[in-house]
Formats: C-alpha cells, structure tokens, sequence
C-alpha cells in the first residue's frame, strides 16, 4: 500500500498482489489491478516466487517491488524476477545472498573497516574449536546461525559448563529453521542500543545515508518503537556512525535503499550487526526528517537512474517516533490476538502519520504479522515528537481485538524514554510498569450501558447517523440485539 | 445490566430523563448526557464537558474505548452463576494456532513456567508455559494441530 501510493505519485499503474485472506484488504482496493496468487498460507502465495511471477507476466508489470516481508530479502526472488525482463527494486541476488549469511558479511565487513564485534566467523565449525574461540572472546557470548534472523537459534552463554548445550540446541534450532547449522560467535554486549543507518545506493556505485534510526524499544527482537535521530549520539559519533554505514554499503556492492544495522555499547563503541537489504517497516521516520519519498528513490535507482540527490543535500530536520500498532495481547504475554477489527479510529494532525491497512470489518488472520499499523509523530526537537506522539496514541481506537497500545502508551510516558535511556532490554526492564491494567471508570461503564439501550429499540441505533460513504461499507454490527 | 470485566463485576442500573441518564454503579450515581455522533461514536456529556465514547458489540461482547483505553466487558445475566470454574491446572489455547511443538507427556513432573508447547501464530512461536508446579496429567493436542481459543492443551495437577 505504501508503495502504491508513490506509484500513484509517480503517475504508475500499481498491481498488487493478494492471497484470499487478503481479497478485501485495503492495498487491494487502493490498487490499479489486484491479482489473486493463492490461499492465505504464505507458502503458497506470497511465498511462492512462481505464482508472483505469473501475475506480473499476467499484468505485463515492468518492475516489481518487493515490499517488507516475505520474499523481500529472497536473492533467489531478485534473480528470477530479474531473468524475466522485469526490474526488481533492490539489490541484486547475489548481495542479498552475501548479507544474508552473517559470516560471510561478517568477513566482509571487517575487510572493509567497518567496526565488528570480537567473534568468530571461521569455516572450522567443530565443537573445540568453537569452545576455544568462546574462550578467546571471552564470556558471555551470543551464538547466531550464521543463516537465518529474528532471534532463532541465538543464545547467549555466560559460562563455559553452558556451552556446550547451547551449542547443541542453536545447531538443532538453525538446522530446523534455516536449513543449515554453521555457528558465528560474537561476544555479547549488555544493554546495547540498536541503532541502524538509511543507505540509498545507485547503479553507478554512489551511495548516500540519510541518516541513522534507533530502534532500542523492542520485545523478543521485534521492534517496537523507532526514533530519528537516536537520542545516543553526539554529532561527532553520529558522523562516524553514517560513514560506516555506507562504507558497509559500499563493500556489499549495495544498490537500492537498504539498512545497516549496528549495536551500540554502553562505552559508545558501535559494531556491525547485519545488512537489510530491502525497505524496512521503520523507513517513516527517515521520511518525516527528510522530507524524501524512499520508494521513490528506490524506484527511479532501480529504473537505473542516478541518485538525484547528493549527500550534501540530505538535510534531516527535526525528530520524528515510530510507535508500531500490534495485534498483541500485553496482559496475555504479548501473544497474538487475531479477530475482527470492530471499530477503528485513527489519529491525525500535525505532524502525525498513520500507515495501516486497517479498515473497521479487517480480518487480523493468524497467517500474517500481527502488525496493525504504524503511528508516526514529527516534532522539532525530540520532547515535541513524544507530546504530538502521546495525543496521537490518546485518540487511537481499535476495537476487537487485543493490541499493544497501552503498552505504547506507557513507553512513550516512561521517564527513561523521555530521558532517552534506551537499550534493547528497555521492555524487559520495566516491564511491569509497561503493562498497566487500568480498570473500566464507572462513568465508562454506565455511559457503555446507556449507549447500548439506544442501540437495541429495533436492531438499529436510535438515531442513525447520517449515511457516509465511509462508514456504510463498515461492519454495523452494533444493533444485534441480544 | 451486569457487565464482568476481567474478575470485576459490574451492576448498573440506568434511567432516562428528558435526555439525562443517571446510572447507579458500584454504590456510585453518575449523570451524563449521550448522543450518538456517528457509527459506534457517542459524545457523554457531563455539563459543558464532553468525552467520546466508541463502542462496538459481538454478540454478550462489548468493547469500548474511554479516554484512549479499550476495554472488553461481557453482558451477563443478573443473577446467574458464574459460567465456569477456572481450573488453574488447566492450559488453554490463548489464541488460534497450529501446535509447533508438545515438549511434555503425561506422568511427567514439571515445574511452574517450564514449556510445554508451542503455539504458532502470526509467524511467531510462542511457548506456553505450564501454570503450576505439578504432574502433567493429560496432553490433549499433538504437533500439527489447529486450536482455537479456549481449547484445553494440556492439564498439570
């Protein structure tokens, strides 16, 4: 959706793609021409490079663009789009496959300068020589399939007895998920931040950043709130930290917008973390400080256009949050709640952004992520993106399902937030305090009871509103009756 | 009306006058004026101040959002028993999903938070871990299957 709106832009027909959980989904509608590509089971739609392909033969499509998830990082996915005659936004499949082996990125990064953390990231995969490496980091340290993300099979020892365990139960986990149980070991830092660099790479080899995000606030390696400018940085480490991240760029032969991640330690010191190689969900905020429109840049890079911009002229302004709207339950160990969206209302005003694909009547399926939506503040200085964030997050509304927003609210009320004190345990940390139950006020409850009486006459409410456009394709499921 | 939110029971009794609505709830009398003001959208009124109200029902479900928090209450017959005893022995299924992995078998001793399954949901794995500290007494779900909310998976006594 966010990608058919700068085609819209752009003057380009925008095709999308959809599984059946998703025919009424909202990037459907706002679409040019949808295709169908099969179930709702990602394996066999929006994991499935054939039946893509087939759509944007069907459409005649002149490029496709990856989007965020599923397929997007896929270099098997780059080249076969590729081999078809069609574009493929983002880098080529050969540096998806370099950057999405931790190793070999590993060794390449360090080639290049760019800072990384005391590991190990030999072929030599036998248990004594990964012990005597471990010894040699020293402990704790963090095991990660060179393979594969979002936390599976990574461990952190803190002892050698442990060892030799943990070892065993990453290879096991990493063989199960990824196919493949070669170990990277790196020491493991406490309380670090992650904070990430925006690249924007040409076909030509020039490549810019566009600044750095943080994104510390996260819950079982899953971001939850991102800011620009990380509140961590004086300018100084803030330039050192751009520059690696396009000298990162640079030595993976990067083209098209991608992120470097880094892991920042309580001493300052910041080391290579791993290479996105693709838009990721974050991006708004790089926008909101920019002014610039990343799938635009990302689209006339891969039409293999110069970048229209150079380094220089890349002026970030002000501060911008991302807080990230989850079907999650808080108060049900953040496990997802999948349902339909009853009744929705999103915020908005200055310096707010909202990019959902949430329609009231959505179907959250358990197929899919559980993101909802993502709310974006801009403010001029951090305090004024917090406040406009705060008032946004007061006026959200989803009703039907489960989700985290008075997790997000707490967060962005938290006085360690405020002060920026931030590192990637930031949750775990205070998570009491994050996860508030507040009780229903009584004037709540009898206001609830008297609505529900105007409700229930007929079947219909007492006094209908008037009939919009929006709001009579919604569900109106209010005046059951029961 | 009797509303239960999470452990907490509410009465409330509601009249109408001219407009005004004085309710009785929890020993507390509150007046407000309500409209409606679009789908699910209402504006309480309590002197020239005026809070929104959005609502939405699912069947004996009623979600409402006040002062920015959603809360979920369920309608209930005055005077019933409540519907049924929790046994805290007993694991549900939290959320629909596909049972990843059974790391337990009946007879097996376990201890409070250790894992007894894995859930799938929304490409995450999530542990279920066990209640108590106790003897798994019956494993109903295997790896593989499909669960919805409220399916009992596994009993620990």
């Amino acid at each position: 959706m966010r990608v058919v709106r700068t085609c819209r832009v752009l003057g380009m027909e925008a095709v999308a793609v959809f599984s059946e959980a998703d025919r009424a989904a909202r990037h459907v509608r706002e679409a040019d021409q949808a295709v169908a590509i099969g179930p709702a089971e990602a394996s066999l739609s929006y994991l499935s490079i054939d039946r893509i392909l087939a759509a944007a033969r069907e459409t005649g499509a002149d490029a496709v663009h990856p989007g965020y998830g599923f397929l997007s990082q896929n270099g098997d996915f780059a080249d076969a789009v590729r081999d078809e005659g069609i574009v493929f936004v983002g880098p080529p499949g050969d540096v998806h496959r370099r950057m999405g082996d931790k190793k070999a990125s590993r060794r390449l990064m360090a080639a290049a300068g760019v800072p990384v953390l005391p590991g190990y990231d030999g072929d030599d995969q036998g248990d004594t020589t990964l012990l005597a490496e471990a010894r040699r980091i020293g402990w704790p340290v963090m095991l990660k399939p060179s393979r594969g993300g979002g936390g599976k099979g990574m461990r952190v020892v803190r002892e050698e007895r442990a060892f030799a365990g943990a070892l065993a139960a990453s290879r096991r986990e990493a063989m199960g998920a990824f196919g493949d149980d070669t170990m990277v070991l790196e020491r493991f830092v406490e309380r670090p931040r992650h904070i990430e660099v925006q690249v924007v790479a040409d076909g030509e080899g020039r490549t810019v950043h566009l600044g750095e995000r943080e994104c510390s606030v996260q819950r079982r390696h899953q971001k939850v709130v991102e800011e620009t400018p990380s509140p961590a940085l004086a300018p100084e480490a803030r330039r050192a930290l751009c520059a690696a991240g396009v000298a990162a760029a640079r030595a993976a032969g990067y083209v098209n917008a991608g992120t470097v991640e880094f892991l920042l330690s309580p001493d300052g010191t910041f080391s290579f973390l791993e290479m996105n190689t693709r838009l990721q969900v974050e991006h708004p905020v790089t926008e909101a400080v920019t002014g610039l429109d990343l799938v635009r840049l990302q689209l006339e890079v891969a039409a293999g256009r110069p970048l229209p911009l150079a380094q220089e002229e890349v002026a970030p302004r002000g501060h911008a949050v991302e807080c990230r709207l989850y079907a999650e339950d808080p108060w049900n160990d953040d496990l997802p709640s999948p349902g339909r969206v009853l009744h929705l209302s999103e915020p908005e005003g200055p310096g707010i952004r909202v990019d959902s694909g949430l329609d009231a009547g959505s179907e959250v399926t358990v197929h899919y992520d559980p993101l909802l939506s993502k709310i974006v503040t801009w403010g001029q200085a951090r305090p004024e993106a917090i406040e406009r964030m705060r008032d946004a997050l007061h006026r959200t509304v989803v009703l039907g399902v489960a989700t985290n927003l008075v997790r997000l609210r707490a967060i962005v009320e938290h006085p360690a937030f405020a002060a920026g004190d931030l590192h990637t345990g930031f949750i775990e940390e205070h998570l009491s305090e994050l996860t508030p139950r507040p009780g229903p006020p009584p004037r709540a409850i009898a206001a609830a009871v008297a609505a529900l009486g105007l409700l229930r006459h007929d079947g219909a409410p007492a006094r209908p509103p008037a009939p919009d456009p929006w709001s009579s394709l919604g569900p109106w499921r209010l005046g059951e009756g029961r | 009306m009797r509303l239960r939110c999470g452990d907490e029971t509410f009465d409330v009794q509601l009249r109408e006058a001219k407009g005004t609505f004085e309710a009785h709830v929890g020993g507390l009398e509150i007046r407000f004026g309500l409209e409606p003001s679009g789908p699910g959208v209402f504006v309480v009124r309590d002197g020239t101040r005026a809070i929104t109200l959005h609502l939405a029902t699912d069947g004996p479900t009623v979600h409402l959002s006040w002062d920015g928090v959603a809360y979920t209450l369920v309608r209930e017959r005055e005077g019933a028993r409540p519907t049924r005893r929790h046994d805290p022995g007993a694991l549900e299924a939290p959320m629909p999903g596909r049972v990843a992995a059974v790391k337990v078998v009946p007879g097996q001793r376990v201890a409070r938070g250790e894992e007894l399954l894995v859930v799938e949901a929304m490409k995450m794995e999530n542990a279920l871990r066990a209640p108590r500290d106790g003897v798994v007494r019956a494993v109903h779900v295997a790896a593989g299957d499909l669960v919805a909310p409220g399916r009992p998976l596994v009993e620990v006594e």
